[in-house]
């Protein structure tokens, strides 16, 4: 039978392609001729020739619809835009209330995502535009010293390793070695006096001189603009500037000129401009300005510092970067890298070498240097997920809103359907006043943007900017305008489209009764949970910071001030001169300040019964340190005044780390220290050195004249005020002048440099403060809402039970116990993520405080609080209205 | 009077349809002008020369009965609408004036 037919593809073909009031009759006729040319021709002709004809009849008649005799517009048409978009303002100016507010959440929360965006987008695109990037590694390793196998991952190598691999490891493409250096840079200017530039953050930072191989450039690309870059960091005494560095020291003169002009590092190194290139305009972190050629190294008195054939030591400062050659992966070179370890490293300290991708560098703060400015990854995450949970949180706002006011449009829609309208086209209409809406939102967050970014500079990585007109800026914007629309309006779309016109038209409500309200509650609940996890989670912050700031930390901090004068010398004068002021109670020769960024891990010996052999942290100072501090003595004495090391004195922690039961077993026992012994003439209590994230180390206390070369001031703070210390403060530096009379005074408060150790925390803090306070505003603003449309709905139920009775209070606990019962329930699951989350954050610490259930209640308290806050005022005003006049009128 | 000029196609198609009378259908029209002409026509160009006329006024259908033959689908029946008629008419009396102004000796001599 199927034989018989014409090919089915072809008729179906037809059947799509033909105009509805031409297929039957074309269909007939070809059939006709189907059934004729089979019987004449038989039947496989019969088929090609019916599938020739079928498509014969593409044509422009046969596919022509016919106009329908009741058309209407498409949705896209002109005239029905211009109604969307009359009706759109029509319907936000009627509800002022809810448009203001969703526009407002809707702003913040767009504002909120684009400004987490730039941060998180400008930190995660450093050096990330380099050529052949992928190729690009650090030399790093891994170090032990000892006997004891302890490994510390280190971000730099000792100096003779670049060298080593370069030579000796195969499969290397280029390996670049170079030193970051400090120094004053001096521009000498004819016969007059020099130009100066000061060493520190005003003149030339830290981070911009460095001494480099020659294939620094190509494993970097720069752009030259004067030399070559073949030669130009070949010889000694060879200088590449970069072209602002360059017109910093040299004015305006033509760049060609500048080639050949003299430089002056460390007072007396001179070096000639050999080239000049153009800085990186993108986010990087080698920020590098001064390049002196390696070969200087050798040929002057750099070598005393910089020892280029040193296997024995490490310095934070020697960097080496590879590139390797294309189709090698790094983890090839494992083996070569070991057997270079164990060739080279047969001594005590040891040292593997490894490779660390370009694009690692910006975020693993495992591998420390002295250049790179780290992100903390799981910060920029957290700040993603803030930013998402707080444009949820709005566009949830708006879906409650107009679900709930879904009922006043309900004529409209009828009205619509009945006049023609699709289900299709309404929900477009609804999606376009989302998108209306969103994209008010996003031009008010544009106009915020700019101000936001200068008030909250300190929260911000340093040299981002706000470029609207970049493609990936406006890509971003696009992308958010489209999933907050989707997100916010296609719900709503959906339940105002689905309306019955008929139901509606009558009057009656087309909410179906069981279902009603379920997923607004939900929203809700969702709402207030994230709230609240920001709520405990601000709580939890709060506590940890204050803790930190109060906890007594085993040393004074008040009113001292340490002064790096060890870098110039003359330490001793100094601190003779200063300890003549009358504002000033103590002066010490020390080291570093108890605790501060800066400290120093060494190896010390004790032969009691077994040998015990320890990182010891060190502490130096002359005899006044202890008592400058305030350390307390629980056993012994203080080392007395010496002109060498002679005596020490430990911490709590290191007593019992050598197994005495109390600190004055300790005394007069003796240290091992770089093979010499010295006794323990004091144990004092455990003070902290490094931040809360650390447990106290054990730690030794004594005096090394050669470290102990910088000072620390204790000035006399009772019953002074702020400008006698300021007074005194400036004798000092004028004391400062007259030892070092062409060196700038550089001095900075203790409690200012312990806050440093804290920088992290504090942003954090003030992350999840606002945040907080963001998410809160946003969930309130649609309560808020929510609790005005209901008591407007139930304004005649509120009446009839005031007249049959009802108190005040009684209508006022109806309204608002609803809501409550939501708050509630977001407390309890709020209240494990919240754990948790706290939890992880605080596992960073060493001292913490406890995460304890007052806290929730806390929390919970405020949300309820807040929460019944912004109902209340509608609940009461609903509960007061005079029955009578809503009764009165229908 | 405005004239609607027909194509040399739509004016033979237009004549089958006088000829049929009223069996002018699609199928017996391509069939008619294949017997008539000895033009292998395709049934999609007289379709589409149908429809043409029809806009134009110059035919008129409407749908015959279900048929067999057909797997029951109607026939759409054309005939021709009095402005057709008058259209071929003019189109006749055009030609004709123009024979009868040809000199005996102004077309070469065909043998038929």
């Amino acid at each position: 039978m199927s034989a018989k037919l014409p090919p089915r593809w072809a008729e179906r073909f037809l059947e799509i392609v033909c105009a509805p009031h031409l297929f039957e009759e074309i269909q007939g006729d070809l059939y006709e001729r189907f059934l004729r040319n089979a019987r004449l021709f038989g039947i496989s002709y019969a088929r090609r020739q019916y599938a020739r004809e079928v498509l014969s009849f593409l044509r422009p008649f046969a596919l022509k619809r016919q106009p329908r005799a009741y058309s209407s517009p498409s949705f896209l048409h002109p005239v029905m835009i211009r109604n969307y978009l009359k009706t759109s303002f029509r319907n936000l100016t009627k509800n002022k209330v809810s448009a203001l507010i969703n526009l407002f959440g809707l702003s913040l929360g767009v504002t909120a995502c684009l400004i987490i965006y730039l941060i998180t987008n400008y930190e995660l695109s450093y050096d990330t535009f380099h050529a052949d990037r992928e190729r690009i590694f650090r030399l790093v390793g891994t170090e032990t010293r000892g006997s004891n196998e302890e490994t510390h991952p280190v971000g730099f190598v000792p100096n003779a390793v670049p060298k080593g691999v370069r030579e000796e490891i195969a499969g290397l493409e280029t390996v670049a070695a170079f030193h970051n250096i400090k120094s004053a840079v001096l521009i000498p200017n004819g016969t007059e006096k020099p130009k100066k530039f000061e060493e520190g953050k005003r003149d030339v930072s830290n981070e911009e001189i460095v001494v480099a191989d020659p294939q620094y450039f190509a494993v970097f690309k720069y752009q030259w603009l004067a030399g070559n870059p073949k030669t130009a960091l070949n010889e000694p005494f060879q200088l590449v500037l970069s072209e602002r560095k360059a017109r910093t020291y040299f004015g305006d003169l033509p760049l060609e000129q500048i080639l050949g002009k003299e430089v002056i590092y460390w007072d007396s190194i001179r070096v000639k401009v050999s080239g000049i290139v153009k800085e990186w305009d993108k986010p990087t972190d080698f920020t590098f300005t001064d390049f002196i050629s390696m070969a200087t190294v050798r040929s002057s008195k750099m070598k005393e510092s910089i020892n280029l054939d040193d296997w024995e030591d490490i310095w934070s400062s020697s960097q080496a970067f590879v590139k390797l050659p294309e189709g090698t992966r790094p983890e090839q070179l494992t083996a070569s890298f070991q057997q270079f370890s164990s060739k080279h490293f047969q001594k005590d300290f040891k040292f593997i070498p490894g490779l660390q991708p370009l694009s690692d560098l910006h975020f693993n703060e495992e591998y420390g240097d002295n250049y790179t400015h780290k992100a903390h990854l799981p910060t920029l995450y957290g700040m993603m997920g803030v930013a998402l949970f707080i444009l949820l949180i709005a566009a949830i706002n708006f879906i409650n809103l107009s679900t709930a006011q879904s009922v006043q449009r309900a004529k409209e829609i009828g009205v619509r359907k009945v006049l023609g309208s699709s289900r299709k086209s309404l929900v477009f209409q609804f999606l376009g006043e989302t998108t209306l809406l969103t994209l008010l939102a996003v031009v008010i967050a544009l106009a915020l943007v700019s101000p936001i970014l200068t008030a909250f500079q300190s929260l911000t990585p340093r040299g981002l900017t706000f470029d609207l007109f970049s493609l990936q800026t406006l890509v971003f914007l696009l992308s958010v305008t489209v999933t907050t629309s989707l997100l916010a309006g296609f719900y709503p779309s959906l339940v105002l489209s689905s309306y019955l016109p008929a139901l509606t038209l009558k009057g009656q409500s087309a909410l179906k009764g069981g279902q009603k309200g379920y997923l607004r509650k939900g929203l809700i609940v969702f709402q207030f949970t994230v709230s609240l996890v920001f709520i405990i989670a601000t709580l939890i912050v709060d506590r940890q910071l204050s803790y930190i700031r109060n906890k007594e930390l085993g040393f004074s901090k008040d009113a001292i001030v340490s002064i790096d004068a060890g870098r110039v010398g003359k330490s001793d004068i100094l601190a003779e001169k200063i300890r003549q002021l009358s504002g000033v109670e103590l002066v010490s020769m020390q080291w570093f300040p108890p605790m501060g960024l800066s400290y120093m891990m060494t190896k010390l010996k004790y032969t009691g019964k077994t040998e015990i052999e320890t990182d010891v942290s060190a502490k130096i100072g002359d005899e006044n340190f202890i008592p400058l501090y305030g350390i307390r003595l629980l056993a012994g004495r203080n080392y007395v005044k010496s002109d060498s090391l002679k005596e020490f004195v430990i911490n709590a922690t290191y007593a019992k780390v050598l197994g005495f039961q109390k600190p004055a077993d300790a005394l007069n026992q003796f240290l091992d220290f770089q093979g010499r012994k010295y006794p323990i003439v004091g144990v004092v209590a455990d003070f902290h050195e490094q931040s809360f994230h650390d447990k106290i180390n054990a730690t030794f206390l004594a005096y090394m004249p050669r470290q102990a070369q910088n000072l620390g001031v204790k000035l006399t703070s009772k019953g002074k005020t702020m400008r006698d210390l300021k007074a005194t403060l400036a004798q000092i530096e004028q004391q400062w002048k007259e030892v070092h009379p062409d060196k700038k005074f550089e001095y900075e408060f203790l409690d200012d440099r312990i806050a440093r150790l804290y920088e992290k925390e504090e942003k954090t803090s003030r992350l999840v403060n606002t945040a907080t306070g963001i998410a809160i505003l946003i969930s309130c603003m649609g309560l808020f809402g929510l609790a005005t449309f209901t008591a407007e709905q139930r304004t005649k139920e509120i009446s009839i039970r005031k007249v049959l009775g009802a108190s005040v209070t009684g209508i006022v606990m109806l309204l608002s116990g609803n809501f409550l019962k939501l708050v509630f329930i977001a407390l309890i699951l709020a209240a494990p993520v919240a754990w948790w989350a706290m939890d992880q954050w605080l596992q960073s610490f060493a001292y913490k405080v406890g995460i304890e259930w007052w806290i929730f209640a806390l929390a919970g308290l405020m949300a309820v609080a807040i929460a019944l806050l912004t109902i209340s005022f509608q609940s009461i005003r609903a509960a007061l209205t005079n029955p009578v006049k809503s009764l009165r009128s229908e | 009077m405005r004239r609607s000029y027909l194509g040399e196609f739509e004016e033979v198609v237009l004549l089958t349809v006088a000829v049929l009378g009223t069996g002018a259908y699609g199928v017996a029209i391509t069939d008619e002008l294949d017997r008539q002409t000895g033009r292998a026509v395709s049934i999609s160009a007289v379709h589409a020369a149908l429809h043409r006329l029809e806009e134009k006024g110059m035919l008129k259908s409407h749908l015959g009965e279900a048929t067999a033959e057909r797997g029951g689908r109607r026939k759409r029946l054309f005939s021709v609408t009095i402005l057709g008629s008058r259209t071929l008419h003019d189109i006749r009396a055009v030609r004709d004036q123009l024979w009868d102004s040809i000199s005996p000796q102004g077309l070469p001599a065909v043998s038929l």
